[in-house]
């Protein structure tokens, strides 16, 4: 399935530098920059130089340097792809409509279940796994990791999607 | 190996198989996948540093993007603060408390990444934009927030233009010709082509574009951009009509789409089995809710595609057109003038009879430097639209003089004016075009596009090396577009040069000599398998002097 594009939309190539910081693009480039070529190794490596360097802190035990990975890579996907809305680019063509989408509801365009998304939903789910493994299942971590895990997860869900619950985020 | 004795049960797969038992069917199947015998192939272990290079470049632009982010939100942090100052507009503090303006959020590009690297687009020039120009210095005091003019210029070699045929001139027949023109017709045409806009140099104009192309008749409109976005609605302004557009279409042509009320389906860039699997699901399935057959299907392309550097497969095209019974509509902006033995564009190029191209637009704009475009075809068309066509209804006609030079350019590619410079013009960027790009490809760039076409981009992935590039080749004299995302994708950032029939073989050398030397400084040979096919350009530049020692 194609999902360059949206539906029934063509897609319009570059100018040059000329208007710098807008796309002439008819496609918002945040659909589609993380199905790029290798981004999903790179995002891996760089949760995995985070965990190292976490590591490399000499007063954290192991427990915790996981439990912190967990937890900053959590804040972190909730804030980038949940908490700011809109583009970092101007977006002339659609009328403002990506301006109230988060960066996770703009994804392929709206469509669900694609397997981006579908990595996004797993990542931290592998993450919470290892954090467990390594904490030895201890309580007080256990809350910190499952916390964090579903402020992810959950408005990853599709029954979420554009749900600004309290109004809170919605303009 | 002989095959085993046939059994009553092989018989049976035989006739399933059609005469072949299913033991024969799998070796031949194995035969045609593996049709030479497969020897040890040792991947060398440059081979093997280089692939690993080959990621290490995608990850680090990833790395390259991130950080940029992360600097740009620590400015933006910087300058709220107020420990660094602000030089955007920003809003009065008594409006804090009512809806803002704008969402800086927007701008944060505009902003972090783009002031940044501002001064190596929109440098001003202060000659005409032939094989060389005189760039305006700028220098700034704040980071590119204001850039002020020094008062020097510096003489570039001037690969960012599109002059592929060389008629960006300001002396010469041409420019002769468009100051008599001016005199005789004036400087504007303040009506419409309806109306009292019609002058005898534009049916001379429009004449000699339909002989030029070897088409019925042609209309020309004062503007590239609106040929397409004024005229596409035009043709297809009824309901139930189908577009099938490429993916890298312009803007115009994306905005002529958009402007009629007709579905529009978007195929791969250059794919023709996608084009044929989309024209059979749209015929077979008819109309989205009806389900009714569609009025018309257009199938909307370019010749060059001005970012990829592609060429349309066209006789493919025209062979899923005539089968299936679809228009097309061919923009030729960037291939008109560049391709083709006499310069007649793509469809010399593949040998095509331009009459099987229902619609052949292109402009002036490029190969014929002056300003404008046209649409050939068949004379009931070119009725229709000069009475239909937004442009001609509502737009001013072109003016006189860049009409005449449209004519006498044209008539120099023809040949008609006695001489045979437009054919030196042709063969002259022909063998540009084959010395340059092959060069490249010589060095290690990686570049896109088909071989033949005269704009060549080479991909440069991280941002930063983007205004690296640019500026290194500014110094070196050398005046060159770059692009990057967000206007590409994430990891195709790309410098572009234009090629041109001005352009000698010292200057092209010159220019290579410099981004050989950029890109080994910068690390932009990418490419895996720089491959050599060094006879074919030097034949070209042979062909040129013969041509230019007969004149």
């Amino acid at each position: 399935m194609d999902r360059t594009q949206p539906k029934g939309s063509p897609r319009v190539p570059a100018g040059t530098m000329g208007d710098g910081g807008t796309t002439y693009s008819g496609v918002n480039p945040n659909a589609v920059w993380l199905n790029s070529r290798g981004i999903w190794l790179s995002y891996v490596i760089a949760v995995t130089i985070l965990h190292l360097i976490l590591l490399s802190i000499p007063f954290l035990n192991v427990a915790q340097a996981w439990t912190l990975t967990n937890v900053v890579h959590n804040i972190g996907n909730y804030i980038f792809l949940h908490m700011l809305k809109g583009t970092p680019w101007e977006t002339n063509w659609d009328q403002g409509k990506s301006r109230l989408l988060t960066h996770w509801e703009q994804i392929d365009f709206g469509e669900q279940f694609t397997t981006t998304r579908k990595f996004l939903f797993l990542a931290p789910v592998i993450l919470f796994i290892l954090a467990s493994f390594y904490t030895k299942y201890d309580p007080l971590h256990f809350v910190f990791n499952l916390s964090t895990m579903l402020l992810v997860l959950i408005p990853k869900l599709p029954q979420l999607h554009g749900v600004r619950i309290f109004g809170i985020n919605k303009y | 190996m002989p095959l085993p004795r046939l059994t009553p049960g092989d018989r049976l797969e035989q006739r399933r198989h059609g005469g072949r038992t299913c033991a024969q069917a799998l070796q031949e199947r194995f035969a045609q996948l593996r049709p030479t015998p497969v020897t040890a192939r040792k991947v060398g272990f440059t081979t093997k540093i280089k692939k690993m290079s080959q990621e290490v470049t995608q990850c680090l632009t990833y790395v390259n993007y991130g950080m940029l982010t992360l600097f740009g939100y620590f400015r933006d942090y910087l300058r709220k603060s107020g420990l660094e100052t602000t030089h955007s507009a920003i809003e009065r503090k008594k409006m804090k408390d009512f809806v803002p303006l704008y969402q800086s959020f927007e701008s944060f590009v505009t902003r972090n990444i783009y002031m940044r690297i501002r001064d190596c687009g929109n440098r001003p020039i202060c000659s005409v934009p032939s094989a060389e120009f005189d760039v305006l210095e700028m220098v700034s005091d704040d980071g590119n927030w204001h850039l002020r003019l020094t008062g020097k210029s510096r003489r570039c070699v001037n690969v960012a233009s599109y002059n592929y045929l060389g008629f960006a001139e300001n002396t010469g027949p041409c420019a002769d010709a468009a100051a008599k023109a001016l005199q005789q017709y004036g400087a504007g045409v303040c009506s419409t082509r309806q109306e009292l806009g019609h002058y005898s140099i534009h049916e001379e104009l429009e004449q000699t574009t339909a002989r030029f192309l070897g088409v019925e008749d042609a209309v020309t409109f004062g503007m590239g951009f609106a040929t397409n976005s004024m005229n596409i609605p035009a043709l297809m302004g009824g309901k139930g009509c189908l577009i099938l557009s490429d993916e890298k279409n312009h803007a115009s042509l994306v905005l002529g789409a958009r402007l009629c009320s007709t579905v529009i389906k978007v195929f791969k860039h250059n794919d023709m089995e996608d084009v044929e699997r989309k024209l059979r699901e749209a015929i077979i399935h008819g109309q989205p809710r009806t389900h009714r057959a569609w009025r018309k299907i257009l199938i909307i392309v370019e010749g060059i595609y001005s970012m990829e550097a592609s060429i349309i497969k066209l006789p493919d095209l025209i062979r899923l057109k005539k089968k299936y019974g679809a228009y097309l509509y061919l923009d030729e902006a960037h291939s008109i003038g560049a391709l083709g033995q006499t310069g007649r564009g793509v469809t010399e190029y593949w040998g095509v009879d331009p009459r099987d191209v229902d619609i052949m637009m292109g402009t002036f704009t490029k190969s014929f430097a002056a300003a404008g475009g046209y649409i050939g075809g068949s004379k009931r068309l070119i009725n229709y639209l000069r009475a239909y066509s937004h442009s001609t209804t509502y737009a001013c006609s072109m003016a006189a003089p860049v009409a005449q030079q449209v004519i006498s350019s044209m008539k120099i590619i023809m040949g008609e004016d006695g001489t045979n410079r437009g054919q030196l013009r042709i063969k002259q960027l022909a063998a540009n075009t084959k010395y340059f790009r092959q060069r490249l490809v010589e060095m290690g760039f990686i570049v896109y596009g088909n071989d033949d076409s005269p704009i060549v981009p080479v991909i440069i992935c991280m941002p930063a090396k983007i205004a690296a590039f640019s500026r290194e080749l500014h110094q070196q004299n050398v005046g060159v577009p770059v692009v990057g995302f967000p206007a590409t994708r994430l990891m195709e950032s790309r410098a572009r040069f234009c090629l041109s029939a001005a352009h000698t073989r010292e200057m092209l050398d010159k220019v290579l000599d410099a981004i050989s030397d950029v890109g080994d400084r910068l690390q932009l040979k990418y490419s895996l398998n720089p491959t050599t096919k060094a006879a074919s350009a030097e034949e070209c530049y042979k062909q040129v002097d013969s041509l230019a020692h007969e004149e």
